[in-house]
């Protein structure tokens, strides 16, 4: 029967593979893989304009690249890194594991899934039609008004930056729903909420924060859309308008986007760590707490970013104090990593190299986020390089340190074939090396005086060493990057194969193959304890067969808190309409730029005729129940 | 999907599933959360509203937007909300007929609330425009985003009243009219605050 049943499920859920099936696919480990690929190609290119930017800074008076060209460098290494590369890569982790996770068949919107990727690769391909018509933004990745209006920067370059944002924050709301939904409701019959991996609480904690942050970086965009091509003031001082508009609404969406980039990965942390510690986690209750606390105090922090732009000492106080607070949470969740490599027997994989290495960097760059958030000091160090040292041991140190390890982790689960644990160690010691010699002089550098955003600097101000120093780690740190690609392709084709669980973890993803079949599981699995995989429970045990669901394209649907099983939920075939739609999209927003009109008008149109057919329901399934007598 | 004790299951021997009820609220969420975010959009402009104005306090007390259109206009909306609220009533009685008029009837009143809005843009357009200063761009925006959000209701209540329909249901079978009553609503409940923001609040501000 079982091979029967298998096939039987194979056909309801495989993608055909060719070209339009590879179009048109909604399933989530596929499209989980793509935007994993995609990031990591936005991270190799915001890479090389980092090393661009270090080879002008390596001495004094280089001629390298001219000051307009550096200020199109950094705003586009900081750009492409923010937001194409820092949370596309987690959304990619989450896409991909979440449903593996929750021991769902899909998430909870699948099409919905498919335009997200396709918005954010669009969005991206958007704000690099710029700089190669040769008109880049170069108002650096916060571009302030007034210098990115039109007065001030009247090429397109800004006009490509403000809509391809807008375009990907419709693809990340779009993602954050789909994210919420999918946790709170297709969970396996049994994973009540306090026994959720503390991935999922993370991601959850950022879809939230998406939702309600995401639209302030949507209204700015639209404001300085319409103040350059349309003849609106919202930002002109001669008109009424206020500059320091801009600046509340970016960081009120930017600061919570800290947190964006930053839990999935603590969350990563939560997962990898105590694996590799061989027991559960110490204090789950209070780094769930944690991650959420950070999400919503991370609401009222965002003035910390402006205590330069004079305010009252009241306000100043308040925000102080909040970010101040904000460490509180952190450290819960680095206490409790420490007490379970404490409590339990490390084994040094690694993934473990990694990760051990993040919570090092982020205990430096939360340190010194402590000195920034002190008024006093950050005016002293504000718009330095110290600030630069700052925000990329947190994002580099809490991003990128732990996607690493979740490579050396999961990849093996998306591939089924293990990476070289050496080249791993190497590769680790080398990036961990290189990064700490980059960043760490930038702290003296920012203190001594150096200004950020400079495009050079004169001999004799004592800054040639550090600078020396920081050109030469960020290549080494480069080197290390590449020896995991490396690893990786080497993986591919000679790696060990890796079996169902290679590190005997404990959540429920890894009791699927390696790489998953297109259906998951073929029972799909209840859930016991907070551990599925190291309890005495068998999640597939369905004696009766009632979990096998081969109707149709079919998961559970569970109670948000309890999740107790009270539907069966359809999920949609694959289709190309998600890839339309998102190509619809890009047709507007890049007319738009050119304020072409009639063009966008049509795209628009188009749009709407493509997501009514996507809602229309092709059996009774799809929507539910459809409508009237 | 109907309960799955669908009896013609292909290939398989095992037993079927416990019966469940086919999942028809995930759209219910999703537009929920749609208009939870989209609801956000909205505070950050009228934060955006008021902060413009907070340096400039003389700029609309010379001609407040004047109320003769927005309240009818708000009239339309309540009017059109309480329509849907009923029909959605009929629908689940599976008084089709009856469910599909009251959503005409709302798409009509939309329409109403769009005429309304020229006149009311072309009279007020007189004193100030986009292009005027700060306060005239945050007015416009706000309004102009707001019957954006009012066209793509109208387009979504079209495309319910299009909708097939199925028998036998298990459910009420009113699922996206539910959910597409929900943005309605939301719109309609946005129109409510706009007005109070920027229309009664100078008007009131003009009278102290």
């Amino acid at each position: 029967m079982s091979a029967a049943v298998q096939q039987h499920l194979i056909d309801l859920w495989e993608t055909p593979k060719t070209a339009i099936g590879w179009l048109s696919t909604v399933d989530h480990k596929e499209l989980g893989k793509r935007y994993i690929a995609t990031a990591m190609v936005f991270l190799v290119i915001g890479g090389v304009e980092a090393l661009l930017i270090r080879l002008q800074l390596a001495k004094p008076n280089q001629t390298l690249l001219g000051p307009e060209m550096y200020n199109q460098i950094f705003t586009m290494h900081g750009t492409t890194m923010i937001w194409w590369y820092a949370a596309p890569i987690l959304s990619g982790f989450a896409v991909f594991l979440v449903p593996l996770m929750i021991g769902a068949r899909d998430m909870a919107f699948p099409r919905l899934n498919a335009f997200t990727y396709w918005a954010y690769l669009f969005s991206g391909i958007l704000l690099y039609v710029g700089p190669c018509l040769g008109q880049a933004p170069h108002g650096g990745w916060f571009a302030y008004v007034p210098y990115t209006l039109s007065a001030y920067s009247p090429a397109h370059g800004i006009d490509f930056f403000n809509l391809s944002l807008i375009l990907l924050t419709i693809a990340t709301t779009g993602g954050a729903i789909n994210f919420i939904v999918t946790i709170l409701r297709l969970r396996a019959p049994g994973m009540t909420i306090s026994r959720m991996p503390l991935f999922l609480y993370s991601t959850l904690t950022v879809s939230w924060i998406t939702v309600f942050a995401l639209p302030a970086l949507t209204a700015a965009n639209i404001f300085v859309e319409l103040d350059r091509r349309w003849n609106a003031h919202f930002f002109d001082v001669a008109h009424g308008g206020n500059p320091l508009l801009w600046q509340h609404l970016f960081w009120f969406f930017g600061h919570p986007w800290v947190y964006i980039v930053f839990l999935p990965a603590t969350g990563m942390l939560s997962m990898i760590i105590p694996t590799f510690s061989r027991r559960p986690i110490v204090g789950y209750p209070y780094v769930a707490a944690s991650t959420v606390l950070t999400g919503l105090v991370g609401f009222g922090v965002w003035v910390h970013h402006m205590f330069a732009v004079g305010m009252s000492q009241m306000a100043m106080s308040f925000f102080s104090a909040a970010s101040m607070t904000i460490s509180i949470f952190t450290a819960v969740q680095v206490f409790a990593w420490l007490a379970t490599l404490w409590k339990g027997r490390p084994v040094l994989t690694a993934s473990m190299h990694y990760a051990l290495g993040s919570v090092a960097l982020l205990v430096i760059g939360g340190l010194n986020g402590i000195f920034t958030a002190v008024v006093p000091v950050d005016w002293q160090v504000t718009d330095t390089y110290f600030v630069v040292s700052h925000l990329h041991y947190v994002l580099v140190g809490i991003n990128m340190f732990p996607v690493f390890a979740a490579f050396y982790y999961w990849l093996p689960k998306m591939t089924g074939r293990m990476l070289g644990e050496t080249l791993g160690k190497i590769s680790f010691w080398t990036m961990f090396a290189g990064f700490n010699l980059a960043f760490f002089p930038m702290h003296i550098l920012g203190i001594e005086g150096m200004p950020r955003r400079i495009y050079t600097y004169l001999p004799g101000m004592g800054w040639e060493g550090p600078n020396m120093m920081i050109t030469t780690g960020a290549f080494i740190l480069a080197l290390g990057i590449l020896l995991t690609f490396i690893n990786v392709y080497w993986s591919l084709r000679h790696g060990r194969l890796a079996g169902k669980n290679p590190w005997f973890a404990d959540s429920l993803e890894w009791s699927t193959d390696s790489p998953p079949a297109p259906y998951g599981s073929i029972h799909l699995p209840t859930v016991v304890s907070r551990h599925p995989l190291w309890d005495e429970h068998d999640e597939e045990e369905d004696p009766k067969n009632q979990r096998i669901l081969d109707q149709a394209r079919l998961t559970f649907t569970t109670t948000s808190l309890d999740a107790e099983p009270v539907a069966i939920a359809s999920i949609s075939e694959d289709t190309i309409l998600p890839l339309l739609l998102a190509l619809g999209m890009f047709v507007a927003f890049g007319a738009l730029v050119y304020q072409l009109l009639w063009v966008v008008l049509g795209a628009s149109v188009f749009c709407l005729l493509v997501t009514a057919r996507w809602l229309w329901p092709t059996s009774e399934g799809e929507i539910g129940c459809p409508l009237l007598r | 999907m109907p309960p799955t004790s669908i009896a013609d299951t292909p290939q398989t021997e095992h037993t079927l599933p416990p019966v469940l009820p086919a999942d028809d609220t995930r759209g219910t969420y999703g537009m929920l959360l749609f208009v939870l975010t989209e609801s956000f959009l909205f505070v950050f402009m009228f934060f955006a509203y008021y902060y413009v104005e907070k340096g400039n306090q003389r700029w609309h007390i010379e001609v407040p937007p004047r109320l003769h259109y927005a309240l009818p206009q708000l009239g339309l909306l309540a009017l059109g909300s309480l329509l849907l609220w009923w029909g959605e009533k009929q629908a689940l009685q599976r008084k089709g007929l009856a469910a599909r008029l009251a959503i005409l009837g709302t798409i009509v009143l939309g329409f109403g609330y769009l005429v309304l809005s020229y006149f009311s843009y072309s009279e007020h357009l007189q004193h100030i425009s986009l292009h005027t200063d700060a306060y005239g761009s945050a007015f416009y925006t706000i309004t102009g985003i707001h019957i954006a959000h009012l066209i793509l209701g109208i387009l979504m209540l079209f495309w319910v009243i299009l909708l097939p329909h199925w028998e036998p249901m298990p459910r009420p079978p009113h699922r996206p009219y539910h959910n597409v009553a929900i943005y309605w609503h939301f719109v309609a409940a946005l129109w409510l605050i706009t007005v109070c923001i920027l229309y009664i609040g100078p008007n009131v501000y003009n009278a102290l």
